[in-house]
Formats: C-alpha cells, sequence, structure tokens
C-alpha cells in the first residue's frame, strides 16, 4: 500500500533521526549487541510516542474476570492488555522496535566518530565470475544464434558480392555468415576481510571487561562490514592456550589461569598462513587484554612474532587494553616501546566505557 | 491505487442472506458496502484508523510497524474494519475462512446498527470518509507549502492535546438544536456537527473542558496552525463515541454475531470452527477485561431480565450501561474483581471480589472515555495570559512525566507559561511549564479554591 510505505518511512526517518542523536549512547552501552540480525539490527523505539495526559502508576490496578482468592497474584501481568481502564485507548506497554540496516549504522557511526572509508590494502581485487551472453562470436551452438546479426552478415556478404537485387531480394545465410552469442565473463572486484577478535579470558577479565569488548567488537565488526562485502570473524580465545570458538562462546566464556598472549599470535598467524592468504583477504587483527602477559620473555616472543610475521601480512593488527582492576598493563607499554615505528600496530588503552567510542576512532580512523 | 476490491461472488449471496436476517430481526443500518483486502493491507487500514484516505503522518506509519510486527509474530490478527459513516464500509479480509466471513458481516452489521442508532454517534459525521479524505489534502498543501517539518511539529503538539476535549459536547450541542426548533434530525445533525467546525467556538465561555476547541480559537496560531487545530479537533470528536462504547457496542454486534451464526447460517461443518473462534474472541484472560465478553454478558443478562434491549443500544455508553445493569448476580457470576498493586510485593493481585467495589472501579475506569477529567479554568491566570487547567481527581493520579511533556507543547502552542492542578500523593500540586522546563510547587487548599 503505496501511502502506508511513504508514512512508514518518514516514522523510519524519524526513528534513525533519534538513533544518530543517541547514537554516543549506544555506543557506550550493550543495549544493540544480540539485536544483530544477518542485515539488519533492531533499535528499541522509546521517546517517540506522543505524549498525553493519562493515568500514571498509582492506577494501574482495574477490574479482571477470572478465578482466585483475594490477595492471589494475577498471572496475566506481563501482558499489560486492557484493564478496566483500557476500554479507553490506552494501549499495552510495549516498546516497539524498528529494524534498521546494518549499513545505515555503520554510515552513522562513520559520521559520528568521523572515520574515513577504507582502502583495500594493494589490488587484492578478486576476479568473481559472474557474467552474460553480450559476446558474439562465429562459431557454436545453433541454439544461440543471433538471429538479426547472423542476417545483416549476410546481407552485406551478399552486397558485397553484387549479387544482392532489390526486385527479388533474397539474402541466404552461409556458414561464415553465422553469428553466435557467447558469454561474456565480467570480472568483478571484489573484497573480502577477515576479522580475528583475540581476548584475553584468564582470570583478572572482569565481567565489565568483557562487557567493553564486547560492545567495541560490535561496532568494529558493523563497520567493516560494511566496508567489505564479505567479512569473516574469527573468535580467539587466550589464557595460557589459545583457541578458536564461535560468537556465543567468546562473550560468555570465563576461563581463569594464566596469560600467554604468544600462543593467541601463533594461533592467529598460522590461521593467516593457512586459511586467510594476505594475497586475498584484507586482515584485521584485534586483540583485547588487560595487559597482564605471562612473563617478559613471552612479551618479547610476542613482538618478535607481531614484527616479523604478523603484521607485514595484515591491514592494521589493533591491541586494545582493557583497564582491569588486578591488570597491570604493561603489554601495551611493552608494544609501545618496541613497535613504535610500526605504521601498521595501533595500540589504545580504555579506561571505561565512556572510552569506546575513542578506541573505535583509534583503531578504525587510518582508513586502512 | 485502489485498496480494496467488492467481495468475490462467492460471499455476495451470503452478504444478502445475512443482511435480511439482521432487518428481520429487527437491526436496522445505513446501506452496509462489503470490501475485500489483503491481510498485509488490512493493518495499514487499521493505521488509519480505519480511512485510507486520511492525512500523511509518521505516526500512522509508526501504527502500521507495530500492528505489522504483531502480524508477523502471529501475535494479532485483524478480522475486520467497520467505519462509522453512510454508507457503512465494512473490510473483509480475504484469507478469512468463510465461516469467519459470515461471523465478521453478521458482526459488523451490529455495528452498523449501533453506529445509526446509538445517541453518542447521533452528532458524528456520517460523511467522515469525505472529511477524511478533505484533510487528507489540506494536510498535503500545507506540507508543500510550509514543509513537512513543520507540519509534523505542529501537529506533535495538538495530537499531544486531543483529549483534552468534552465527550458530552456534541451530544449536548445536538439536544440544545433539537429543543431550539423542530427540524429533520438530519438538520440538526450538521448544524451541530458544523459548529464544532465553526469559527466562534463553542467552548469560548470558561471553564470549559473543550480546551482543544479553546485553543483552536484563541491561541496565537498562524491560519494554516488553526485549520490542523481544528481538523484535530473535528477527529478526536468523530473518534470519541467509540471510546465511549467500547464494551456496549462490541458486545452489541458479538451478541448479534452469535445470534445470528446459531440460528440457521452456519453449515454442521463450520459449527465447532465458530465455536473455536468465538469463543476466541469472547474469552476472559485472567486479570484482564475484555470488552467483546463484559459487553456480550451484560446483554444476555438484560435479555434474561426481559429488558429492551434496543432500547439499552439506543441510548447506553459504557458507563450508563454498567451502571443499569452489574449488580450483585452478575458480578457474581461473571467472577468479576478489583485488582490492585500490592505496595509491598508490587505485584498486582485479586483485591476485592465485592460487587459494589467491582462495580465502582469500572465506572471509574470508564468515566470520561477512560481519560483523565482537565479543565481549562482561566485563560488570563492571574491578569498575565497564562493558562490554568484543573486535572479532576478521582482517585487515579496522572503520569507527571508524561504531563509535563504535554505541558510543554501546550505552552509552546499557546506561547505563554501554562499550569496545571493535580493531585499527586493526596496534595494538590501546581505544575507550571513555560515551554522549556517543569516546575511543581504545593498548593494549599485554600489557595487552590482561590485559584478556581
Amino acid at each position: 500500500m503505496f501511502r502506508i510505505e511513504r508514512d512508514r518511512a518518514r516514522f523510519r526517518e524519524i526513528v534513525r533521526g533519534r538513533l544518530r542523536r543517541d547514537l554516543r549512547r549506544f555506543l557506550s552501552s550493550a543495549e544493540l549487541l544480540g539485536r544483530r540480525g544477518e542485515e539488519t539490527v533492531s533499535i528499541p523505539v522509546t521517546q517517540i510516542e506522543t505524549p498525553r495526559f493519562k493515568y500514571g502508576s498509582n492506577a494501574d490496578g482495574g477490574v479482571g474476570q477470572g478465578p482466585g482468592e483475594e490477595g492471589d497474584p494475577l498471572e496475566a501481568e506481563e501482558s499489560q492488555g486492557e484493564g478496566a481502564g483500557g476500554a479507553g485507548e490506552q494501549e499495552g506497554q510495549h516498546i516497539l522496535e524498528v529494524d534498521v540496516d546494518l549499513a545505515d549504522l555503520a554510515d552513522m557511526l562513520g559520521e559520528e566518530l568521523e572515520l574515513p572509508n577504507i582502502e583495500p590494502r594493494g589490488d587484492r581485487m578478486l576476479t568473481a565470475t559472474g557474467g552474460s551472453y553480450s559476446g558474439i562470436r562465429s562459431v557454436g551452438p545453433k541454439s544461440l544464434r543471433h538471429f538479426r546479426r547472423t542476417y545483416r552478415q549476410a546481407l552485406k556478404r551478399t552486397i558485397a558480392l553484387g549479387e544482392w537485387d532489390p526486385e527479388k531480394p533474397s539474402v541466404i545465410p552461409t556458414a561464415e555468415d553465422e553469428r553466435i552469442r557467447c558469454r561474456k565473463e565480467h570480472p568483478k572486484p571484489e573484497s573480502s576481510a577477515v576479522v580475528f577478535h583475540i581476548m584475553d579470558v584468564s582470570g583478572s577479565m572482569g565481567r565489565e571487561q568483557k562487557e567493553i569488548v564486547r560492545i567495541k567488537a560490535f561496532w568494529i565488526d558493523t563497520w567493516l562490514r560494511k566496508q567489505y562485502d564479505n567479512l569473516d570473524v574469527v573468535y580467539v580465545v587466550h589464557d595460557a592456550v589459545a583457541k578458536i570458538v564461535d560468537q556465543d562462546t567468546f562473550f560468555h566464556l570465563r576461563e581463569s589461569g594464566g596469560t600467554k598472549i604468544s600462543s593467541a599470535y601463533d594461533l592467529c598467524l598460522s590461521e593467516i598462513l593457512e586459511r586467510y592468504r594476505p594475497e586475498e583477504w584484507n586482515i584485521y587483527p584485534f586483540h583485547y587484554s588487560d595487559g597482564d602477559n605471562w612473563s617478559a620473555r613471552d612479551t618479547e616472543r610476542c613482538i618478535a612474532v607481531l614484527r616479523d610475521e604478523i603484521l607485514p601480512r595484515v591491514n592494521q593488527f589493533c591491541y586494545g587494553q582493557v583497564k582491569s582492576a588486578y591488570g597491570s598493563g604493561q603489554f601495551k607499554k611493552d608494544l609501545d616501546a618496541a613497535l613504535a615505528d610500526e605504521e601498521g600496530l595501533v595500540t589504545c588503552a580504555v579506561e571505561d566505557r565512556e572510552g569506546i567510542p575513542e578506541a573505535i576512532r583509534a583503531f578504525l580512523g587510518k582508513g586502512r | 491505487m485502489r485498496q480494496s476490491s467488492p467481495i468475490d461472488a462467492s460471499l455476495r449471496p451470503w452478504a444478502e442472506r445475512i443482511q435480511a436476517l439482521a432487518r428481520s430481526a429487527g437491526l436496522d443500518f445505513f446501506d452496509v458496502v462489503f470490501e475485500m483486502v489483503e491481510p498485509s493491507q488490512v493493518n495499514a487500514l487499521a493505521a488509519y484508523g480505519g480511512f485510507p484516505v486520511r492525512y500523511p503522518s509518521w505516526r500512522f506509519g509508526m501504527e502500521f510497524e507495530r500492528m505489522e510486527k504483531g502480524r508477523q509474530w502471529g501475535l494479532s490478527k485483524i478480522y475486520e474494519l467497520v467505519i462509522n459513516n453512510d454508507p457503512t464500509y465494512a473490510y473483509l479480509v480475504r484469507t478469512n475462512s468463510m465461516m469467519e466471513q459470515k461471523l465478521v458481516m453478521a458482526h459488523v452489521l451490529g455495528h452498523a446498527d449501533f453506529f445509526k442508532h446509538n445517541a453518542w454517534f447521533q452528532p458524528t459525521d456520517r460523511g467522515m470518509l469525505d472529511r477524511m479524505a478533505h484533510h487528507g489534502s489540506r494536510v498535503r498543501r500545507f506540507v508543500d507549502a510550509y514543509g513537512q517539518d513543520n507540519v509534523d511539529r505542529f501537529l506533535d503538539q495538538a495530537i499531544s492535546l486531543d483529549n483534552l476535549i468534552d465527550p458530552f459536547l456534541p451530544a449536548r450541542e445536538l439536544a440544545r438544536a433539537k429543543d431550539g426548533r423542530d427540524e429533520a434530525t438530519a438538520v440538526h445533525t450538521e448544524r451541530a456537527f458544523s459548529s464544532l467546525e465553526s469559527h466562534t467556538s463553542v467552548g469560548a465561555n470558561l471553564p470549559t473542558y473543550d480546551v482543544l476547541g479553546h485553543l483552536a480559537e484563541h491561541a496565537p496560531l498562524e491560519p494554516w496552525q488553526r485549520e490542523l487545530m481544528r481538523l484535530v479537533r473535528a477527529e478526536a470528536y468523530y473518534f470519541v463515541p467509540q471510546r465511549m462504547t467500547k464494551i456496549i457496542n462490541e458486545g452489541w454486534a458479538s451478541f448479534w454475531h452469535s445470534r445470528m451464526l446459531t440460528h440457521g447460517l452456519l453449515e454442521t461443518d463450520e459449527i465447532v470452527d465458530f465455536a473455536d473462534c468465538h469463543s476466541g474472541a469472547t474469552a476472559a484472560v485472567p486479570g484482564q477485561l475484555n470488552p467483546y465478553k463484559l459487553g456480550i454478558e451484560l446483554f444476555r443478562y438484560a435479555e434474561e431480565k426481559g429488558l429492551d434491549l434496543f432500547k439499552f443500544r439506543k441510548i447506553h455508553n459504557d458507563t450508563s450501561f454498567i451502571d443499569a445493569l452489574v449488580d450483585e448476580e452478575f458480578a457474581e457470576r461473571c467472577s468479576l474483581f478489583v485488582y490492585d498493586r500490592n505496595p509491598k510485593s508490587g505485584v498486582l493481585e485479586v483485591a476485592d471480589r465485592g460487587w459494589i467495589e467491582v462495580k465502582k472501579r469500572l465506572l471509574q475506569g470508564l468515566s470520561w472515555g477512560g481519560a483523565p477529567r482537565i479543565e481549562l479554568l482561566d485563560d488570563d491566570y492571574e491578569g498575565r495570559g497564562e493558562l490554568l487547567l484543573r486535572h479532576h481527581f478521582e482517585g487515579r493520579e496522572l503520569d507527571l512525566a508524561e504531563a509535563g511533556d504535554v505541558l510543554k507543547h501546550l505552552a509552546r502552542l499557546w506561547r505563554r507559561p501554562v499550569h496545571l492542578l493535580t493531585t499527586e500523593r493526596e496534595q494538590t500540586r501546581l505544575v507550571t511549564s513555560d515551554g522549556e522546563g517543569i516546575q511543581a510547587v504545593d498548593v494549599t487548599d485554600d489557595e487552590d479554591s482561590q485559584a478556581a
């Protein structure tokens, strides 16, 4: 229905306006996590309803119908439907959710944080197979014969041979006149990227630290998904050993124990070498930790792996250090000292949720 | 683009048969035009309050979004829509089964009879479809001239005030017109309605409950804003009888669909489906009050007592209907109870099964069309050209946060501060807004009576 679609579009525009306005709040809250589908994210819409004079909370009693002794609780409480007052037009207090395209959300993020678009590294344009029957050649299956072109060719030949008689126009194609359609390949640039979310899940990373990681990962994915047609996400957790996990585990796992960061870097490297070859993929490892490592020797090893193996192969390596009550924060200092010249390395410290937008900007602000 | 189509050939004989049956049972209605719509379109229609020609607004888009979610998740399904108009339009959803279509047609005829005869609907405009279309073209013109954002902003303000009307005003006006002269009812109806959109407000004398009317005539508005204000007001008055007669109207329609379908309209193999569908519509969910259920029970109770049902549907609204019929026997039979939030546990629980309390709470919930009763006392409060409103407290407090937002809208419209007297925790409070902020102060009873 045409008209309603226009009003609906207008409503969605208003919702997007609100979202843009409140984006800062969403950036540091977990509200949107878990609301993401394949293409869209559903945004809870509050404060958009028209205010009216109506009864407040001391008035939520009413008249009901059914069994129950005095003092029995009502069963259907959560479905606030029509009480006696509801015989008017007060509606249930359902919060409306509106689906917003992830691409739109990414645009807003880009605007809000002034993020540059990413220039894919090198000339890694993959040629995807695609095409149409728009080419012409002189041999091929008859079923693909281009009738008009064939006869035009035959006509040309007839005229050139001086056999054309306007009084008796007859054109008979020979085998050489045949024009056959053929499939023409259209090389299509396609860009693929892989994100490694690597998280330290040792005992010192608490709930709040994980929540911060989670929010950051959400926004980073949202942004990169907009930039690349094809985005793979690999979740890695590590304490003293690293392993690849699924998304759910990544966000909910709580391990405890020591921390050996090099285990994660080794795993990341082997994934790059085996599955995500740099010739075909734009690679973005993100590592989140509270900055405590097992030993200085392991840190040295990490630095060596980063400098010699990982950094040359990836677009950018981001290290986000989340402040925790137990972490020393030493790892970031070590990285900064040893790899200050590496352009592909971004390190960033996050104190609390308020710092999330800044961290995202630091990670994505270089347009690499 | 055409949004609906005439009913299928297979339904036409049934439509005629059901109308004939309804007429022979004593129902009387304007011509009823049945139209078929697709399930995806019925939500759009419902979002527009039944009027596909209504003015453009994001609000209807939001309503549509909400309903579409409900449909997609299987939470709600609309079977029919019926529009109070002459002729009466009724929309049937194409995916309804044959049994459902029969039920819906019978149900719709109950509503159509109610619209035509109920006293509270007498002052409503029976050419509302055309009027809505006119409103639509006016709003679109204003959007072109003044911009979508400006029109939206003003409509947002006006609509947040659209329950500040006097639900009894149209009927009073109609009665006055009838007393005055002895003309045909139709002419009176016309006149009563035209006064709702006239330039000289009927509510010019303060105090008035017709706050919207007072604003439309006396607020410092641009001509286009004034016209929008009158438009919002006219639509609010058109819809208010439906709010005041939800239980009796649904009860009447359900009573008749049930009566007609079980008296010869159903095939044998449809009876179980009918029982399922009917009991679904009139189910009593614990802790909720289903207007269909309460309404049909009241009519059946009245019939048992040998009362004149047709007179009931003519003179009553929900409040007077319940007042006339609910007694101890009825409350007990329907197992009605009062529920309240337990202050200690914060849980809603059954509080009282006494019929007097039940009846009191029923009436309280329905009075004034279910909205708080708010009166405009003064438009030159303390000689400063400020508005003073009073909320008549009847045991239920206002949602003050939301009331504050309404007052802000009102102050921006009036371009002067506005005040609202209300009661919060047994203390009279004066809430003031200048359009930007909100202030609230306690008022002693002395000052209160002075102000009033």
